[in-house]
Parts: structure tokens; C-alpha cells; sequence
């Protein structure tokens, strides 16, 4: 007898895509952005230890808490780009697949599926076709965040203007990330990739 | 242990890390500007991958002008510490160009294209 697999290749991909590497992407931002807003030093030095020529004086265990942050931030980048490249390259083009002309059955279809109904239309002509283009928004500014923790590491928890760019970067890719999870949630409920 | 001392004054941001958010905004706002030319019929990017259809080839050339305007940039700030006025105004221009980008690729607006 054959063995019958509980998961086709396009499920797999799906989950992979949607649990693995966006989830993942959500966790790892979560515990940035703790990090960013919860273990800043600059602010918590007192005057006195503020060099006299340039900025605050850290300890070696803050510069290293910074250090693995920066790591956290590439992390993110990576999770956000293998997310946005498999989701457009492998996932997308077994959504779009068209159907053989006159079938009836559009299960396995599931763009066609959502647009065959007026009350599920707008699962791909507003939640797809937002996460089309919206999650490499969040690609590159996952890059450009951790283009900045890298290069400023060892102030990155020190320096105000450094740890706010920072953090309106990353907040800005959780918010999107987020909000296009959401949406694929819904679209994979309706439609799903079998 | 010992402390260590940044030798960068407080709140001070380098010309490459600006340049790297500043080319973050240029990149989102290429995204939403090839999106809504798209919907415009005004200008469509080709399709470089057959089976993901046009929105390979609209992200793929958003990646290409953030990547450039990231390597000019950077060639033109990694010298330079800006000023705090500076350092705002770039911010402020990322800002605007993020949410340029981000509410032109909202599917809704296109109706009205």
C-alpha cells in the first residue's frame, strides 16, 4: 500500500511560509522592539558619567546586550527577505493558478475561488493584493534597521537618536508584518492552499 | 569590568546610517509608485518570473532603485555626521515616503486612479 501523504507540497510551503518564517519574524520582533524600548542605557546615566568628549560611558556588559541586539535586528532582515521571496515565488504562483476552462470545482484554485464570490472577492482584491507588494515595504526597512543596529552596535542601547531610529524602523515592519499575517490568515481560511 | 566610552557625541547619527533609512523611504515609496503606475496603465514593469506574474517584476524593480539610491547615497553621507537639523529632516522625509509608499499599494485608492 502507498503511503498517503497528510500534506501536499503546497500546504507545506503555505505553513512554512505563514508559521514558520512569518511567525517567527513576529517573535523576533516582539523581542526587538522589548529590547529597544525596555533596555535602553543612555538615558539612565547620570551626568557624572557622561564622558566630556563625546557620549555616554557604558558598561561592557550594555555594549554587549547591544551587540546581540544588532545580531537580533540582522536576524529579523533575513526571517522578513526568505518570508517576502518565498511567499512571492512559491506561494503566490500556486494562489494564481488558473482554472481549466468550465471547471466547476475551484478548490484547487484559490484566487479563482475568492473571486467567484461577491462576498469573498475582496479577500483578493484587498487582503492579496495588499500582501503582494506590501510585505517587501516591510523587507527593506527591515534591512535598513539592521544596516543601522550593525554599524552603531556598540550604541545601540546608548544613544538616543541611534535607538529611535532604530525602533521606528522595527516598529514599523511589526505593524506591517502583522497586519499582512492577519490578512493571509483570512485569505488562507477561505481559500485555502491544499 | 571596565566602561566604555563612545567616542560619538550623544544623540549623533552617522551619514551612513541616515543614508540607509533615507534609501528605506525611496525604496517603499518605488514600491507604491510602481503599483499605482501599474493601475494606471501608465507604465507596467515585466513580469520576470511567468508563474508570479507582474508583481515580480514591480517588486523586483522597487528592490533595484532602493539598492541604487542606497549605494549613492551611502557614497555621498559615510563621511559625514550630520547636523540635528539634518538628521530630522531626513527622518521626517523618510516618514513621508514610507507612508507615500504604503498608501499607494492600498487597494482601495486604485478605484479612484
Amino acid at each position: 500500500m502507498e503511503p498517503v501523504s497528510l500534506f501536499s507540497a503546497d500546504s507545506i510551503w503555505t505553513m512554512l511560509h505563514g508559521i514558520a518564517l512569518g511567525g517567527g519574524t513576529l517573535l523576533a520582533l516582539a523581542a526587538a522592539l522589548f529590547a529597544l524600548t525596555c533596555m535602553g542605557t543612555g538615558f539612565a546615566a547620570a551626568p557624572s558619567d557622561r564622558s566630556a568628549a563625546g557620549g555616554f560611558v557604558s558598561s561592557e556588559a550594555d555594549v554587549r546586550r547591544a551587540r546581540r541586539l544588532a545580531l537580533l535586528l540582522v536576524g529579523i532582515a533575513v526571517l522578513v527577505w526568505f518570508t517576502v521571496i518565498g511567499g512571492t515565488y512559491i506561494v503566490f504562483p500556486s494562489y494564481r493558478i488558473a482554472p481549466p476552462g468550465g471547471a466547476t470545482d475551484l478548490s484547487e484554485y484559490p484566487r479563482a475561488l475568492l473571486l467567484a464570490s461577491g462576498d469573498t472577492a475582496w479577500l483578493h482584491r484587498y487582503a492579496m493584493e495588499t500582501k503582494e507588494h506590501v510585505p517587501w515595504i516591510a523587507a527593506i526597512l527591515a534591512t535598513a534597521a539592521a544596516f543601522v543596529g550593525v554599524r552603531n552596535r556598540p550604541r545601540l542601547l546608548s544613544n538616543g537618536r541611534v535607538r529611535q531610529v532604530v525602533t521606528g524602523l522595527t516598529a514599523a515592519v511589526f505593524v506591517i508584518v502583522a497586519y499582512v499575517s492577519l490578512l493571509g490568515v483570512f485569505v488562507n481560511k477561505v481559500a485555502p492552499l491544499d | 569590568m571596565t566602561d566604555i566610552t563612545d567616542p560619538m557625541p550623544e544623540r549623533a547619527i552617522d551619514g551612513a546610517s541616515l543614508a540607509a533609512v533615507l534609501a528605506a523611504g525611496i525604496g517603499a515609496f518605488a514600491m507604491g509608485l510602481f503599483v499605482v503606475l501599474h493601475v494606471a496603465s501608465l507604465y507596467s514593469a515585466p513580469g520576470l518570473y511567468g508563474p508570479a506574474g507582474g508583481v515580480s517584476g514591480r517588486t523586483t524593480f522597487a528592490v533595484l532603485v532602493w539598492l541604487v539610491a542606497w549605494a549613492l547615497l551611502h557614497r555621498r553621507w559615510r563621511t559625514k555626521v550630520p547636523a540635528p537639523e539634518g538628521v530630522g529632516r531626513v527622518i521626517a522625509a523618510t516618514v513621508a515616503l514610507v507612508v507615500l509608499g504604503l498608501v499607494a499599494t492600498f487597494p482601495p485608492l486604485w478605484e479612484l486612479l
